[in-house]
């Protein structure tokens, strides 16, 4: 089988290169370019399937590089900035970004990021979890309501009864917020009295299974004051 | 010697004693002289030797020869009251007497006789009756000798009672002016020093008000003379009446609170000369003062010392404005003594040239008031657009590299090293892991600190929220062995702030309580609404003695403990307390004792009407 081949852009040479090795560790091939430009000509002449892109670069930088790739090809795209706002997060990933990553990362969550990408990208696009009413899919994750199961990114993850149904429920909904009350109503079928620190304790528990790093989690989100949502991800 | 005699003379206990001698000596001779008055002593006895020379008699005479001679001029059938000296009266075809001619010839010594238009007097007589009648009218009017001698026995009565009272009276009142003297010179001295001194209280009354105190006591005593006066005329007995007694009691009463009152005042008053602020502090100059301050105000320019322009504005307002109110004069006046309208006119046109004037001018400045303005302003936004850009720069900037060497020392981590490097390696993950929560913490706080942190700003429930933050941190705390007792309201508690930012603070404080409070005790968090606030109290019992200030912990990089060698950057705090003031709250840190105490306050409700979740 051939090694997926990754595209690294960044102008800082010695991150690029710290990059490139932690992935030729993991198995994967790499190819680096140290700006936009050069990252548009490797394009041409090679195969790739997922790009990690610097965004402040000089000559071309990472979002206008982006925006031109995505002009032509549906591969996966990583951005990697210092900017840690939520809103240049938001930036990159409306304009066709798969993932965000803030530098300083951590390597294996970057690991973990690509891996999660690739398989989507090479596995989930043509089989499983597709044209089925039992299943629902948001990004990676993919819920069997027949089954009672649920992979993300492939890898079959065990949730408890409890915790399969808030997802359930969530995912069923994905993109509406909902308040403890409400989740614990539905789930637990009982009246909701003081459930917000045991609603809350589950969704931390799913959020440790399912998200790659929990602390900025991509899918299952508090919004804080208000309920728990998943974050509607196609 | 000098000082002795200075510090005797100064000394508060005589004043007292010697002003206390006052009062009681002026008291004293105003009773003796109202006794006088009442009892009806005539003061004449000091200074004629015999009733006869004095002018008391006189008068009595010359009532005499008035009531005899009416009574034969209008025939009054009886003189009221019955006469004490015998008299013979007659017109020459009637008369009226009570004793017959020859018996009040036998008393020639006191005799006055009026026959043919002229006086023939006695030898013990008052030689000089100025009254002239008709040429047939003849009066005859004497005193017996036994009348008279008991007269001048009473006379000499009275003076032997009324001298050592007039002694007394006047022993007391130059006592009296003596010591009053003797104040005035001391007064306001002190036995230590030289200086005036003012008496508090006292001699912060306005001088005018002072002097128009004194008139209510002066008042009182002329009344209170005038009563007494009348008093004693209208009784004549030797011995006082007990409604007598009764108002002497009341005047002397009122004299000792008139003169202790006079007496004060006069000796401030006395103060306040002898500091030289007797005009000065009175209210009609405190007014004046006041007014004048006012007017100068109008005239004084010096506040806007730094600011030419408003400084030419303000100076071409006062002059328009007295230029238009001279020139409105001389035109009522010109027109007032001309009566000819076109010189009327003359000020008219001066004043359109001056609002002219000072139109123009007043455009041109506020042109360069408004340039300036827009100067600044752009100055000002470049400013903070350099600030913002300066963040971000220095942000990236450091963490390139950062980004550089956590890669390298992971990378380094899975070489095969010997043990000792494999230990350095962890050090350094370790520390450069630190490192990357202290600048990204760092940069939340700056983009805090400079107004630059975007915000997210929504109703929401600050109970729920506070609920989550417990849920979220339930590993920590297990682990920490240190439990959370919460009271939070019942009901729910909308706000509107930023649920990530707000989300933060809490993590912070509770992580920072968790981190610092002594084993075995509680952290509470209580929540109370008070006038549409919802005020969140997060309290710990610190587990080290806590020697600094509110204000130190929250300064940058303060860390409770001296020794920096747990995990965190500290700068928590500062972070939480600028993130609950950007996301519109209040934010406060108590010390006492042991006890820890943050508080947080946010207003009930935020700006609209609560929608639920969207």
């Amino acid at each position: 089988m051939v090694n997926e081949r990754i595209l690294v852009v960044d102008d800082d040479r010695e991150i690029a290169g710290a990059i490139e090795k932690l992935l030729i560790m993991e198995g994967y091939e790499v190819i680096k370019a140290y700006n936009g430009m050069e990252a548009l000509d490797v394009l041409i002449s090679n195969v790739v399937h997922l790009i990690i892109l610097d965004i402040m670069m000089p000559r071309l930088d990472g979002l206008s590089t982006m925006m031109k790739i995505r002009d032509s090809k549906n591969i996966p795209i990583i951005l990697l900035s210092a900017k840690s706002e939520d809103s240049d997060k938001i930036l990159g990933l409306s304009m066709g970004a798969d993932d965000y990553i803030t530098k300083p990362f951590n390597p294996q969550e970057l690991v973990a990021r690509v891996r999660s990408q690739l398989r989507r990208y090479l596995q989930l696009g043509d089989k499983d979890c597709a044209n089925s009413t039992s299943k629902h899919v948001v990004g990676g994750l993919c819920l069997d309501s027949d089954k009672a199961e649920l992979t993300v990114d492939g890898d079959p993850v065990k949730l408890t009864a409890k915790e399969f149904k808030i997802l359930e429920f969530l995912i069923k909904n994905a993109g509406c917020v909902f308040s403890a009350e409400q989740i614990y109503e539905r789930v637990w079928q009982e009246t909701a009295y003081s459930v917000e620190n045991t609603v809350m304790v589950h969704i931390r528990r799913i959020r440790e299974k399912i998200e790659i790093n929990p602390k900025e989690p991509k899918y299952l989100k508090v919004v804080w004051g208000i309920g728990y949502k998943i974050e509607n991800i196609y | 010697m000098a000082t002795k005699l200075r510090t005797f003379t100064r000394n508060k206990i005589l004043k007292i004693l010697s002003f206390s001698l006052v009062v009681i000596l002026i008291t004293a001779s105003s009773l003796q002289w109202f006794y006088l008055h009442n009892r009806n002593i005539n003061p004449e006895v000091l200074f004629v030797q015999d009733y006869d020379q004095s002018e008391t008699y006189h008068r009595k005479v010359s009532q005499g020869i008035r009531d005899t001679i009416n009574q034969i001029v209008y025939d009054i059938e009886k003189i009221l009251p019955e006469p004490e000296y015998l008299y013979y009266v007659s017109d020459g075809e009637k008369a009226y007497y009570n004793a017959s001619l020859s018996h009040i010839l036998d008393h020639e010594k006191y005799l006055y006789k009026y026959v043919d238009q002229s006086w023939e007097y006695g030898e013990h007589t008052y030689n000089n009756i100025q009254y002239y009648f008709d040429e047939n009218l003849s009066l005859y009017l004497t005193f017996t000798e036994e009348y008279m001698e008991q007269k001048q026995q009473e006379w000499e009565d009275e003076k032997t009672q009324l001298l050592p009272i007039v002694i007394s009276i006047f022993t007391s009142i130059t006592v009296a002016i003596l010591l009053i003297i003797y104040l005035i010179l001391v007064t306001g001295r002190k036995p230590e020093d030289d200086e005036v001194h003012l008496t508090p209280y006292m001699d912060m009354m306005y001088s005018d008000i002072q002097l128009g105190i004194m008139i209510f006591p002066l008042m009182i005593s002329y009344s209170e003379y005038n009563m007494v006066r009348n008093y004693g005329n209208s009784h004549s007995s030797n011995v006082l009446g007990m409604d007598q007694i009764l108002v002497i009691i009341l005047s002397a009463f009122t004299t000792i609170i008139s003169t202790i009152i006079l007496g004060v005042i006069l000796l401030s008053l006395v103060r306040k000369i002898k500091a030289k602020r007797l005009i000065k502090h009175s209210l009609v100059y405190a007014i004046f003062s006041g007014i004048s301050k006012f007017i100068r105000s109008f005239f004084d320019d010096s506040r806007f010392e730094h600011f030419p322009l408003t400084k030419s504005l303000d100076r071409r307002q006062l002059i328009f404005t007295s230029a238009s109110g001279v020139m409105v004069f001389t035109s009522f006046i010109f027109l007032l003594s001309t009566r000819s309208l076109f010189i009327g006119m003359i000020p008219v046109f001066i004043e359109a040239i001056i609002i002219y004037w000072y139109f123009n001018e007043n455009r041109k400045t506020f042109k360069e008031i408004n340039q300036g303005f827009q100067a600044s302003l752009q100055e000002q936004m470049k400013s903070e657009r350099m600030k913002v850009d300066l963040i971000t720069n220095v942000s990236h900037d450091l963490k390139t590299p950062l980004t550089s060497i956590i890669s390298y020392v992971d990378l380094l981590s899975k070489e095969d090293l010997p043990e000792s490097a494999k230990d350095y390696v962890n050090i350094l993950a370790d520390k450069s892991g630190r490192l990357k929560n202290i600048v990204s913490d760092l940069f939340d706080l700056a983009k805090s600190t400079s107004g630059s942190l975007p915000l997210d700003m929504k109703h929401l429930d600050l109970k729920k929220l506070i609920q989550q933050t417990l849920g979220d941190m339930e590993d920590e705390i297990e682990k920490s062995g240190i439990s959370i007792k919460e009271s939070l309201s019942a009901t729910p508690v909308y706000i509107y702030s930023d649920g990530k930012k707000l989300y933060r603070v809490f993590q912070n404080i509770i992580g920072n309580a968790l981190k610092y409070s002594m084993q075995g005790t509680r952290i509470f968090i209580d929540m109370k609404i008070d006038n549409n606030i919802v005020e969140v109290t997060i309290k710990n019992t610190a587990s080290y003695p806590m020697d600094f200030t509110a204000e130190e912990i929250l300064q940058r990089f303060t860390r409770g403990d001296e020794a920096r060698t747990s995990e965190g950057s500290g700068l928590g705090l500062s972070i939480a307390e600028s993130f609950t003031w950007a996301s519109g709250g209040r934010f406060q840190v108590e010390i006492d004792g042991d006890q820890f105490k943050v508080i947080l306050k946010f207003p009930v409700n935020g700006v609209e009407l609560v929608s639920g979740p969207e």
